[in-house]
């Protein structure tokens, strides 16, 4: 594939965009190669976006010079209390605990970090090799997980319900994506443009578990969320279905899964910050569609062009869904002109009743 | 007295769980009630913020909505993952661990 560090200086960063397209056509294998993976991350791009954007934006800062590419995790512990980060337990490159939530946060910020890195050509969170620092056993029999805008915080689960919430890596995938939406389009956690945002998380989130998988194959995928997660009397598989939104699971206790598959159900409610977590159904079906038509790894096409798409400058914090699916259907485009990507995309787009 | 307790957001939307629960001060144990009075006066509840900010650019917390009502006072507030005020955080807990004990109960009984 390549070695990432030499690339980010390659030449084919200072091409213009017609350059690499010609180059992309008719150039050595190689050179097809590194004229796509500059295309997709173009740092232009990000020139662009910076101009444009002009207002401050909360920088995810990193507070450590980290080694160009490399990883840098810290777990914490929280010791089942709420003060954050906690205590070190496990520092980058150090062994086994034997604390297993301990274990499991370390194994799934690193299979992360690798798949941005080899996948996308990213450096962690913010592209500048921030460190990643994830807090396990907050609070008590806490059933959740969270991003809190620096960290990856997991808790213990009740046993009853929810198991521990490291279990399941495309959780841990998930935090972490959600500081790389804010460190690239910092889309606004509320109804359309916050349902984008959770979307894009379950995307890179799934993505790592296939990576992890050995890359397998989108039409062997389970696009479940959080598989396992669940407790072992709980009427259910996963918290969603990338594939089939809405049969996740239906539980006395929980109720049914909520999310819709299609513009046409969309929910309109004041609960979960406008449905951020409900009408993201429709995204994620969206992208399993394009994942399993263009088959093969979903991260080698599809996971690009929703990254491309991303990373877009016209991608702003209030976009709704038929903004974001227009900027993928031209970055699918853009990546892959002579191939059907886009139609694909389109056509994915329209099956989930959004049209552009 | 009574108290409203409701949890919304977190990692994924579950219906069930997002209900509001009510406790009754006058349907609790003595000590579940004295309880529950400590905890409420020395988060200094009545004199909280209805609403804490939504914090910049944080995903999955959960929110959580306690109202509560006497014949003296009625107040509500709103707050979110993570619960800086240990005091506000210690009711939170609480109020979670006895919704927890209550859905256990319906689920043993085999309704909802």
């Amino acid at each position: 594939m390549g070695d990432q560090a030499v690339h980010r200086h390659s030449i084919f960063c200072a091409l213009p965009p017609q350059i690499l397209r010609r180059v992309a056509e008719y150039g050595t294998e190689e050179q097809r190669e590194a004229a796509l993976r500059t295309m997709a991350t173009d740092n232009t791009f990000r020139t662009l976006r910076a101009i444009r954007l002009a207002a401050p934006v909360t920088a995810v800062a990193s507070t450590a010079l980290t080694v160009d590419g490399q990883v840098q995790r810290t777990i914490f512990d929280a010791r089942n209390r709420t003060s954050l980060p906690g205590r070190v337990v496990r520092a980058e490159g150090a062994s086994e605990t034997g604390d297993v939530a301990v274990d499991e946060a370390y194994d799934g910020l690193g299979d992360t970090h690798e798949f941005y890195r080899t996948a996308l050509n990213r450096d962690s969170i913010d592209d500048q090799g921030m460190p990643l620092n994830a807090t396990v056993h907050y609070g008590r029999r806490y059933d959740n997980a969270f991003w809190d805008g620096r960290r990856m915080v997991f808790g213990d689960g009740d046993g009853v319900l929810f198991n521990r919430f490291t279990i399941a890596v495309d959780i841990t995938a998930h935090e972490m994506a959600h500081g790389v939406t804010e460190s690239e389009a910092q889309l606004i956690y509320a109804n359309q443009s916050g349902a984008l945002n959770e979307s894009l998380s379950d995307v890179f989130g799934s993505l790592v578990k296939q990576y992890r998988n050995d890359k397998q194959d989108a039409a062997e995928a389970d696009w479940l969320i959080g598989e396992g997660l669940l407790a072992e009397d709980v009427q259910g598989t996963a918290l969603r279905s990338m594939k089939e939104p809405g049969t996740a699971f239906d539980d006395p206790v929980l109720g049914r899964d909520p999310q819709p598959g299609h513009m046409d159900d969309f929910v309109r409610t004041d609960e979960d910050n406008g449905g951020v977590h409900i009408n993201s159904g429709i995204p994620n079906r969206a992208f399993y569609l394009v994942a399993t038509a263009i088959g093969g790894f979903a991260g080698d096409r599809a996971g690009r062009i929703w990254y491309a798409a991303l990373r877009d400058p016209r991608l702003r914090p209030n976009s709704m869904f038929r903004r974001f699916a227009r900027l993928t259907a031209v970055n699918a485009w853009n990546l892959f002109p002579d191939g059907d990507e886009h139609r694909i995309v389109r056509d994915a787009w329209r099956q989930v009743g959004v049209d552009i | 007295m009574r108290v409203q307790f409701k949890m919304e957001g977190g990692l994924a939307h579950f219906p069930g769980l997002n209900q509001p629960v009510t406790f009754d001060t006058r349907q609790l144990s003595a000590e579940e009630a004295g309880e529950l009075g400590r905890l409420i006066e020395a988060s200094g509840f009545f004199d909280l913020p209805e609403t804490s900010a939504p914090r910049r650019a944080a995903a999955d917390g959960h929110r959580y909505t306690i109202a509560v009502s006497s014949p003296e006072h009625s107040h509500t507030i709103s707050v979110e993952d993570p619960i800086e005020e240990t005091s506000v955080r210690a009711l939170v807990d609480y109020l979670r661990m006895k919704t927890r004990e209550l859905r256990a109960a319906s689920r043993a009984r085999g309704s909802p």
